[in-house]
């Protein structure tokens, strides 16, 4: 099976290229044309041929090279506001196509790509990792087997580091379509998304640029509340407020009040904590399921034994269109409808 | 000089958290109450020696102490308290202050006008984490506070039904929430906006599966954000609390049930749900603040911690919050002037903040 992954702007580049490296049966090019403009303009990001060097992968250097090498499926990491293009391209060349989260930074993108993709027949799905999580699907079975009975709230964290050392463009609104709330919001949406048959209705967000406010103009911080049609209130934090300092890049949780029971999860809890003496700092050792691999597999290969698939074109487009009624709630002040809800 | 002398309407569960320490204090306690059971409660102190006696006539109680410790259900906190007040005496009074403002603030404006102080009862500032954490944001050891999370849950009060009547306990919101609401605003200053939601059985039904939780999101005049939830949950819910505060500098995050310290894990059966949360392993946060508040009744200089203006803006706040939850709508919330200071509990502020738009 050959895939390409088409851009290196995301920072998830390095581990695709490295686990589609490493899985047998699976050949991978890279390719990153637009790598070498960005890397002039953010000055220490390895981009473009020297980053395929490094992760061991072949490189072509442009699309039209990397489609012509023949893709099974390709593998959309370009900056948030150019996935269009690209899974348009693979909607053309009748490639199937994973495309990094969010779907795109506005609706009509998102719809516009979903319609291509469904006009050329191709699969188009979106990278939500967190849905292969073993803590996230013990509460899927827990709330299917109604062992919640009907969830009343949900309390989500996905917190991390502002992510601009290695990328900068996340904070850059004309390439990412804002900062932490497009960036954070969607993972938790998605979960939400996939463990309700339930469509969001209702958001209210509030955010603030406090954090790093000498740095980027994007907000940092935020906190969003998504009423959704079966009644159940989730608010996400879609901060990053996680310390640069810190070991870890940050993490996601979620608390579900149900009826009948009261859930917690940590999707990247599962490590072993210390302190090095060495370094100076706290020592954490993960020792989770690798949640990009089991994604990235279940895309090529289909879904695993607990059945869990990706996120659909359809399924990012929900979660975008939360992400759009935050940015309105945001600058309005005020509870707003989700288009489409 | 001559003992304390307090009288303590109530004999239930925060009347007991309360009477240790009072008599920690040195105190001779009075207790009032209307069905009787202050007779059960100052018996089994007076049989341990303590200097406790039920008082079945609340003027006889107001005539000879010097303050009053409200501890009654919520509804009954105006009427005692303006009867405490109009006899000069000093005013505990148990949080919420009132279930709205304007009850909250009569009982505010009596006691300034009487020159008598008093002390809403927001015990959590007195929790030592919860202290330790606004020590650290008043120092800068965070910077400028940017988003903060606080959860408070546990097991549905089974032990007065009156929590499970909003009409008299607010809901969670008024009763529960109102405890980190106070605390958000005091970390990170005045609140502007208030969107909240309720979902569950808000008027206790007496099934066993009997859920309320609400959820609200704060936006302080500094433009931070604070996510708050409350939850009388299950009967297995242990009681627990957690913050997560995160600024320009740093992170501070707590989790009770993570460091209790002490613990029993079996004991040959399953323990009942606890009722009102303790701190073992420091001194009682109920005698930290009521000698705080003894302190200040004769030492204009000590300034307690938490003042009426500041149980007043609890309360306005959860009362926000409460309009939002029906509404499903924000609520504005006006900047509300801080009573120009006069002698009782002169406050604390919390680090100066501008008013301003939040920023996306």
């Amino acid at each position: 099976m050959k895939v390409a992954v088409l851009s290196f702007a995301h920072v998830h580049a390095a581990a695709y290229l490295g686990l589609l490296r490493d899985m047998p049966g699976v050949e991978v090019v890279g390719t990153d044309p637009d790598g070498v403009a960005a890397a002039l303009a953010a000055p220490g990001e390895i981009r473009g041929r020297a980053f395929a060097d490094r992760h061991g992968v072949g490189y072509v250097d442009t699309y039209e090279e990397a489609f012509a090498w023949g893709p099974d499926a390709v593998v959309v990491c370009s900056e948030n506001a150019r996935h269009r293009p690209l899974v348009e391209r693979a909607a053309a060349h009748r490639v199937d196509v994973l495309c990094e989260k969010p779907l795109a930074t506005t609706a009509a993108d998102g719809e516009a790509m979903v319609a291509a993709c469904r006009a050329a027949g191709v699969r188009l799905a979106v990278a939500f990792p967190v849905r292969f999580s073993p803590a996230y699907a013990a509460v899927k079975r827990a709330v299917a087997a109604g062992a919640t009975g009907c969830v009343l709230t949900v309390s989500g964290a996905n917190n991390g580091h502002m992510p601009t050392r290695a990328r900068r463009w996340f904070a850059d609104p004309a390439l990412a379509g804002g900062g932490a709330l497009m960036d954070h919001t969607v993972h938790i949406a998605d979960l939400l998304d996939d463990l309700f048959a339930a469509r969001a209705v209702r958001v209210y967000a509030q955010t603030n640029n406090l954090l790093y406010a000498d740095e980027v103009a994007a907000e940092t911080a935020g906190l969003v509340t998504v009423e959704y049609d079966n009644g159940t209130v989730a608010t996400i934090d879609c901060s990053w407020s996680h310390p640069r300092s810190h070991p870890a890049w940050g993490g996601l949780e979620m608390t579900l009040v149900g009826e009948h029971a009261t859930l917690e999860m940590d999707a990247f809890d599962q490590k072993v904590h210390g302190h090095s003496e060495r370094h100076g700092r706290p020592l954490e050792l993960s020792f989770g399921v690798d949640l990009d691999s089991r994604m990235l597999r279940a895309f090529l290969f289909g879904p695993g034994p607990d059945g869990m698939d990706l996120a659909d074109g359809e399924g990012g487009l929900r979660t975008l269109r939360i992400v759009e009624a935050g940015y309105e709630s945001a600058r309005r002040g005020t509870a707003v409808a989700v288009a489409g809800g | 000089m001559p003992p304390l002398h307090i009288g303590l309407l109530g004999a239930g569960g925060i009347a007991r958290a309360h009477l240790p320490g009072w008599l920690e204090l040195g105190a001779r306690v009075g207790v009032h109450t209307q069905d009787g059971s202050a007779d059960k409660l100052a018996g089994e102190y007076a049989e341990l020696g303590h200097d406790v006696t039920a008082v079945p006539d609340l003027d006889e109680l107001l005539s000879r102490c010097r303050a009053v410790d409200i501890c009654t259900p919520t509804p009954t906190h105006k009427a005692l308290a303006l009867a405490a007040v109009a006899r000069g005496r000093h005013v505990v009074c148990e949080k919420p202050l009132a279930l709205t403002v304007p009850d909250a603030e009569e009982i505010a404006t009596a006691a300034a006008a009487a020159g008598v102080h008093l002390h809403p009862a927001h015990v959590v500032r007195y929790f030592p984490a919860y202290a330790a954490m606004r020590d650290a944001v008043v120092r800068g050891d965070l910077g400028d506070l940017a988003v903060l999370r606080f959860t408070r849950g546990g097991a549905r009060p089974q032990w007065a039904p009156w929590f499970g009547d909003p009409d008299q306990s607010g809901g969670v919101i008024m009763d529960l929430m109102v405890h980190d609401i106070d605390i958000a605003r005091w970390v990170a200053g005045e609140v502007v906006r208030v969107h909240a939601r309720t979902r569950g059985s808000e008027r206790a039904t007496g099934a066993p599966a009997d859920v309320v939780t609400a959820t609200a999101v704060l936006t302080h005049a500094s433009g931070a954000v604070s996510h708050v939830t409350g939850l009388w949950g299950l009967p297995d819910q242990p009681f627990r609390t957690t913050f997560r505060v995160a600024g320009t500098d740093g992170l501070l995050r707590h989790d009770s049930a993570a460091v209790p310290g002490f613990r029993i894990t079996a004991q040959g059966v399953r323990a009942a749900g606890e009722g009102i949360p303790s701190s073992p392993m420091t001194e009682s946060p109920y005698l930290a603040e009521l000698r705080e508040f003894a302190a200040s009744w004769d030492d204009p200089a000590v300034r307690p911690r938490v003042d009426a203006h500041d149980g007043l803006a609890a309360v306005r706040i959860a009362r926000a919050a409460v309009e939002s939850s029906r509404t499903g709508d924000a609520v504005e919330l006006a900047p509300a002037a801080r009573p120009a200071p006069q002698g009782p509990g002169a406050a604390t502020t919390t680090r100066p903040t501008e008013p301003e738009e939040p920023t996306r």
